[in-house]
């Protein structure tokens, strides 16, 4: 049966929202530690205890710098499959919202491509450019526009490609670890879901979405560049971290999302089944997750074995929850975004 | 001058492999410093330095017991030792 929630206004409901299928897209042969430790000129065992993080996959052959899949295949694969599974209709689709730091290109936006892909049109498309957090913003942008009653069903889109920034091609020997490290933390993904009013194919309630800019004040914990025809020669590292700030704020983050989800939603840690924790490298998982400290819910992370390939994380921890989530369990996810600290995250539960 | 070496990699050789694959400008005497009040020093210059290390002492470094070390002194005593 279809559920309302309180919308905040006195006495106001809107219809809930639900998860109805879920596609993923993983680009070409996983690319395993000696391999890329071979490549990089670094020590493969070092990628595995330090990172933690045991393959991942690219777009781009890292070998030739050629582009096998644009980042709008790969939302197109993954959105092929949510809307082909079933209890879906891609008929019914009626906006779409892609989440990304990597578009193909600034104009068009990729989500248009993405459309035209799937043989869409005459829809809303949205794209909102974002890091970490920006598939659970996608959530929260679609999860509005079905509470406010226009809209029925929606498609949401997570997907990057890290390896844009990824250059094999260049001299690495003087390379800074902070710029190393970026070719084994991440890879290219995508993910998708089809969101709907009502309970239909997997039936999964999207009960709660938190998204919330906390950086006042605070230095970038993450920057990727953009380069223009005026600037494409200047040499800014296109992609970097403060490892430091990320280590020390990210776990304590994760622990404060976890508990004003719980509050929100009037959840005990004791009721979840599963938790999906950040997923910024298998070690940084491992760690966050002993810090979240949920020791009855059961764990959905795919970070080591996909890279962290960004808004496409969200999507493939839903994908493996789905597999083993039963009539009446509950899931909460956290992600942090630490360009600009963003607290995201969301919660499901299994209707019957 | 020192003394610790196995197999003629002494700690003044460790000392000039961290100047000159990390950059970073350590003397000798701080060695033994912990990383948490390390000038400059960052865990991800482990990466440049577990690569590094292997061919100049010799023998394989044990990566794990590496990365619980809480000075550069420590890290040395493991790629002599192991």
């Amino acid at each position: 049966m279809t559920e309302t929630r309180q919308d905040g206004s006195a006495g106001g409901t809107s219809p809930a929202t639900y998860l109805a299928s879920v596609g993923t897209a993983l680009p070409g042969e996983a690319v395993d530690n000696n391999t890329l430790a071979k490549t990089l000129g670094v020590n493969a065992e070092w990628i595995e205890v330090f990172i933690g993080t045991k393959t991942r996959h690219f777009a781009r052959d890292l070998a030739t710098g050629t582009v096998r899949w644009s980042l709008a295949d790969l939302c197109a694969e993954a959105a092929g499959k949510a809307l082909a599974a079933p209890g879906v209709d891609p008929q019914d689709i009626e906006f779409i919202v892609l989440g990304t730091a990597t578009p193909d290109t600034l104009m068009p936006a990729t989500v248009n491509h993405v459309a035209d892909q799937l043989g869409l049109d005459q829809v809303p498309t949205f794209q909102l450019q974002s890091g970490c957090a920006g598939a659970v913003q996608a959530l929260s942008v679609a999860r509005s526009m079905i509470a406010s009653g226009e809209y029925r069903t929606g498609l949401v889109i997570g997907g990057d490609v890290c390896s844009k920034h990824l250059d094999l091609q260049r001299d690495l020997t003087g390379a800074a670890p902070g710029d190393l490290v970026n070719f084994v933390l991440f890879g290219d993904g995508a993910g998708a879901a089809v969101l709907t009013d009502e309970p239909r194919g997997q039936r999964v309630a999207l009960r709660e979405v938190l998204n919330r800019f906390t950086g006042l004040g605070r230095e970038p914990g993450q920057v990727i560049e953009w380069f223009g025809l005026a600037d494409r020669h200047e040499d800014r590292q296109a992609l970097r971290e403060d490892y430091k700030a990320i280590e020390e704020s990210v776990p304590v983050m994760a622990v404060e999302i976890l508990w004003e989800l719980l509050g929100e939603l009037d959840w005990q840690a004791e009721d979840l089944d599963y938790l999906l924790p950040p997923q910024l490298s298998g070690r940084m998982t491992r760690l966050i997750t002993e810090q979240l400290d949920v020791p009855t819910a059961r764990e959905v992370s795919c970070v080591a074995e996909t890279g962290n390939n960004g808004n496409a994380l969200p999507f493939l921890q839903i994908e493996k929850l789905l597999e083993q989530m039963t009539d009446g369990q509950k899931a909460l996810a956290v992600a942090i975004e630490s360009s600009k600290w963003i607290k995201a995250g969301f919660a499901l539960e299994k209707t019957s | 001058m020192t003394i610790s070496s196995t197999d003629g990699f002494t700690l003044e050789h460790f000392t000039h492999l961290v100047q000159d694959e990390l950059g970073l400008p350590v003397t000798e005497g701080q060695l033994s410093t912990d990383f948490d009040e390390l000038p400059d020093w960052d865990s991800l210059h482990l990466l440049k330095l577990v690569t590094a290390l292997e061919p100049a002492a010799g023998r394989s470094v044990p990566v794990g017991r590496v990365l619980e070390a809480r000075s550069l002194k420590e890290i040395y005593d493991l790629a002599v030792s192991g």
